[in-house]
């Protein structure tokens, strides 16, 4: 073989050596004392530190594949029964519902987590628990918009707004999450003529994220947009000048939902169906339920913790104090299906 | 014998290394799961795909052939340095182009918030569309066009545009009537390789907000939760994907590079004087500039703002590396044991290509395939670290077979049969003969194809998203990661490092690949 295509191989080889030996060995224990291993579609430079502190109080080592829910789901369903994970944690209870209708979480009883989660915020079976909150609720142009005017969820949809909304894709779990609550509290008639008013309010056809539609507000292409609570946050409190510009004039609405308050979410974890390590799974669920972790990952993404008793850390407590919807979060995955049906027949792309 | 039977074995795995996810696609969509997807809305999508790959063909083609005939063509300042530079923007992975355009022309943007200030100059290009994916992805594939072309170019020699011009053509006359016809073979596999890529694409599109085929497939799968309908519905990709291979294979039964070998003289560039000249100069600049430094440079002003994980990034750059030249090294070897059996089983050959063009949600669902016999089956297999290098490996060949496939076979066309009769008569077995004769021969086409592959890999996302081990992140998936949670500086910076790592290995390729001429062993691929 050729001088120059052997040296070429002797390189690569030791790359992938060095490039394995830098995976930092997983392998679970099998003695189920040691490890937990974590699928997670939250990531946050605060992770690291969580996991740090639950490693220094308990010991055990928590191993990590990060990655969007829906890759995490495909993967533990292919794994099947040899799969080692233990938890899986992700954004939006239609995620989680996602992989409970996969069967793949077990319910777990534990007093610590009843305890610390609201009963609304939880499956009732306990496949999975809510660990901190966020609010599906209204960006707006304070300069054209009056509070009053977007204090519910119809007005989202009125003819006051035609041509004056933002709103993501439908393909966001956070739109059929919100329209799922929608139809358990209106049905689907109401909830599907609720569709058409959005579809009729869009300034322009859904593209980006979030941050995008607040950012549109402030840019005049709409007057108000659908966002979750956290991003508004963070860009409130952003580092750049240019996001905490956008939030002098774009102001945070909590619209009421049937006068109960703003439709709510959770991130939230549950126990893998085959978890290998399952009680240091429920050790990391508990620990994540904690206060001081709550209050880690509140501090690390503004979104406000679960438990009503632990109070948000700055900057996020400024927004704290809004009456949530005591709906359960496990309503919102089973009506999935049918709002992406709803949504699609409305136009919402 | 014994020699040609492992041969043959190791080319009859590298088929199957490369087939098994497809067999995992088609497998799954005979199942009986629903879902309920409007047939309106899929009407849309794949009119939308379609449409995406005939924008991008179409501008591939124009912005790749023409930047192609300048450089070859006609003598302009910067002519040399543009002849390898104009193929830098494949070190750019398609989903980082796509964040800084999308930052860049947003509505609420910092530049448009500047424009809509001054009176009159308040509108900019919607990245965020059909048009702009295309764009996009047309800057990011261009050089695959641009190194096919200018590659016939050179190989065609002078005689027969000289010939046109002696006989009365025009410039002009002689580029319509002579060049573009024997260029268009050439042209049609430089296009059906941008096609391919486009249709394969995972992450840009998505970004861009422009709904494919793909996005029907990803709805099926998990807000339906029907494996079977997405597989289904992957299917007409498949096709799509076969359709491609077969048109880059037809174009190249006309190509005719061979026979101009033996009286091969370099062609005499025209010079462009003066605007003529500068007007190349500023065409060249231009697609480099929207190719890559605009892109590259945005994304660095945006990096700036926030101080990165180091330590993270530097974990992910090594995986990167590694994987790339773990991934790189082990698919040529496949290759070349596939394009070494290629005579003997053309269509084993050619099928083992398809997952280059096949899109990545539905690689996906055809790498979990295999992958889960493996895991469920194969006890600790799920959780060794060594197990998932090599699936990642195994996900690598599978994905980018062709990449290699094309570059070592083009290499091998150089051994003729007299070469290898001599080598028997000399007393080599076969596969001594393949050792000493037919490989050394190749070996500069192998390091072609180990550049290529390491290139992709390093930009490479579906296939490493799903199938990686724990602690195992690449750059890719950790700007990958940020950009899915709207935190775009901090997608910069592992984008940026994936250039880092590419540019080289660009520039080392087609440095290779514009230095070599017709006769020269070593040299084009």
């Amino acid at each position: 073989m050729h001088m120059r295509t052997n040296i070429i191989m002797s390189i690569g080889l030791a790359a992938l050596l060095v490039a394995c030996g830098q995976g930092e060995t997983p392998a679970p224990d099998k003695a189920g004392a040691g490890v937990v291993n974590l699928y997670t579609a939250r990531h946050y430079d605060t992770d690291a530190a969580l996991y740090a502190r639950f490693t220094e109080q308990t010991g055990v080592q928590v191993n990590v594949i990060e990655g969007n829910a829906d890759q995490l789901i495909a993967r533990i369903t292919s794994e099947g029964a040899a799969s080692p994970a233990d938890l899986f944690v992700t954004a939006d209870a239609g995620a989680l519902w996602r992989a409970q209708n996969a069967n793949l979480l077990q319910p777990v009883t534990s007093e610590v987590l009843t305890a610390a989660i609201p009963a609304n915020l939880r499956d009732p079976e306990g496949r999975w628990y809510g660990l901190n909150r966020r609010a599906r609720i209204i960006a707006y142009d304070s300069t054209k918009v009056q509070p009053a005017d977007i204090d519910t969820y119809e007005e989202i949809a009125s003819p006051r707004f035609r041509g004056k909304l933002c709103v993501r894709s439908a393909d966001s779990v956070y739109n059929l999450s919100l329209v799922g609550a929608l139809i358990e509290a209106w049905g689907p008639e109401r909830t599907g003529a609720w569709t058409r008013g959005v579809v009729a309010n869009m300034a322009r056809p859904p593209e980006g994220g979030d941050r995008d539609q607040i950012r549109a507000v402030n840019a005049g292409v709409c007057e108000i947009a659908l966002t979750n609570s956290y991003y508004y946050i963070r860009m409130a409190n952003s580092d750049d000048a240019a996001d905490r510009d956008v939030t002098t004039r774009v102001k945070l609405a909590f619209p009421s939902l049937d006068g109960q308050g703003a439709h709510v979410n959770i991130s939230g974890g549950g126990v893998a169906a085959n978890a290998p390590n399952r009680a240091n799974a429920i050790r990391l669920l508990e620990f994540l339920a904690s206060p001081e972790a709550q209050t880690m990952v509140s501090a690390g993404n503004n979104e406000f913790p679960a438990s009503p008793n632990v109070p948000a850390p700055p900057p996020t407590d400024a927004y704290a104090n809004f009456k949530a919807h005591p709906m359960s979060v496990a309503t919102y995955g089973p009506r999935q299906a049918e709002a992406q049906s709803l949504m699609s027949a409305a136009g919402w792309r | 014998m014994r020699g040609l039977t492992v041969l043959r074995l190791l080319a009859f795995l590298a088929a199957a290394v490369a087939i098994a996810p497809l067999i995992g696609v088609v497998a799954a969509a005979f199942g009986d799961g629903r879902a309920d997807i409007a047939a309106a809305d899929l009407v849309r999508y794949a009119l939308t795909s379609m449409a995406l790959a005939f924008l991008v063909g179409l501008s591939t083609a124009v912005l790749g052939s023409v930047s192609a005939w300048l450089v070859v063509m006609h003598s302009f300042p910067g002519r040399n340095i543009f002849a390898w530079a104009l193929a830098l923007p494949l070190a750019a992975p398609a989903f980082a182009v796509a964040y800084a355009y999308a930052d860049l022309f947003d509505v609420a943007g910092e530049l448009r918030t500047w424009m809509r200030a001054v009176p009159g100059l308040d509108w900019g290009p919607q990245m965020r569309s059909l048009p702009g994916a295309a764009f996009v992805l047309s800057l990011a594939f261009y050089p695959y066009v641009y190194l096919t072309v200018r590659a016939a170019l050179v190989n065609q020699s002078s005689q027969a545009i000289e010939a046109a011009r002696s006989l009365g053509c025009s410039p002009t006359q002689a580029l319509v009537r002579v060049a573009l016809p024997l260029l268009r073979p050439a042209l049609a596999a430089g296009v059906a390789l941008a096609v391919m890529e486009t249709l394969a694409d995972y992450g840009a599109v998505q970004f861009l907000s422009v709904q494919t085929l793909t996005t029907g497939v990803v709805r099926s799968w998990f807000v339906y939760g029907s494996l079977e309908a997405a597989a289904r519905l992957a299917l007409p990709l498949l096709g799509a994907a076969a359709l491609l291979l077969w048109i880059e294979r037809l174009s190249r039964k006309g190509r005719t590079d061979e026979a101009a070998r033996a009286r091969w003289r370099p062609i005499q560039p025209t010079p462009l004087e003066g605007g003529r000249g500068l007007l190349a100069l500023a065409f060249c600049i231009g697609l480099l500039t929207l190719g890559l430094f605009l892109p590259a440079g945005w994304l660095a002003i945006k990096a700036l703002d926030i101080s990165p994980d180091w330590p993270r990034l530097v974990r992910a750059a090594s995986h990167s590396l590694g994987l790339g030249l773990g991934g790189a090294i082990a698919t040529v070897i496949l290759a070349t044991c596939l394009a070494l059996s290629a005579e003997r089983m053309p269509f084993t050959a050619r099928i083992s290509s398809l997952g280059y063009a096949t899109p990545g949600a539905v690689m996906a669902i055809g790498l979990l395939a295999p992958a889960s016999l493996l895991w469920q089956n194969v006890p600790g297999a799920v959780s060794g670290l060594g197990v998932g290098l090599l699936l990642l490996i195994y996900a690598y060949a599978a994905r980018l077979m062709a990449a290699a496939l094309e570059p070592v076979e083009a290499g091998l066309t150089r051994v003729t049969p007299s070469m290898v009769s001599a080598a028997r008569t000399l007393g080599r077995s076969e596969t001594g003969a393949a050792l000493a004769v037919r490989l050394p021969i190749a070996s500069g086409a192998m390091l072609t194809a180990v550049l290529v592959v390491f290139i992709d890999v390093v930009k490479e996302l579906p296939a490493t998203l799903i199938l990686r081990p724990f602690n195992v992140d690449t750059l890719a998936v950790i700007a990958d990661n940020y950009a899915r949670d709207e935190r775009l500086p901090n997608a910069g910076w592992p984008s940026l490092m994936i250039l880092a790592l590419t540019l080289p290995a660009v520039i080392w390729l087609t440095r290779k690949i514009t230095a070599s001429r017709p006769g020269d062993l070593n040299g084009r691929h």
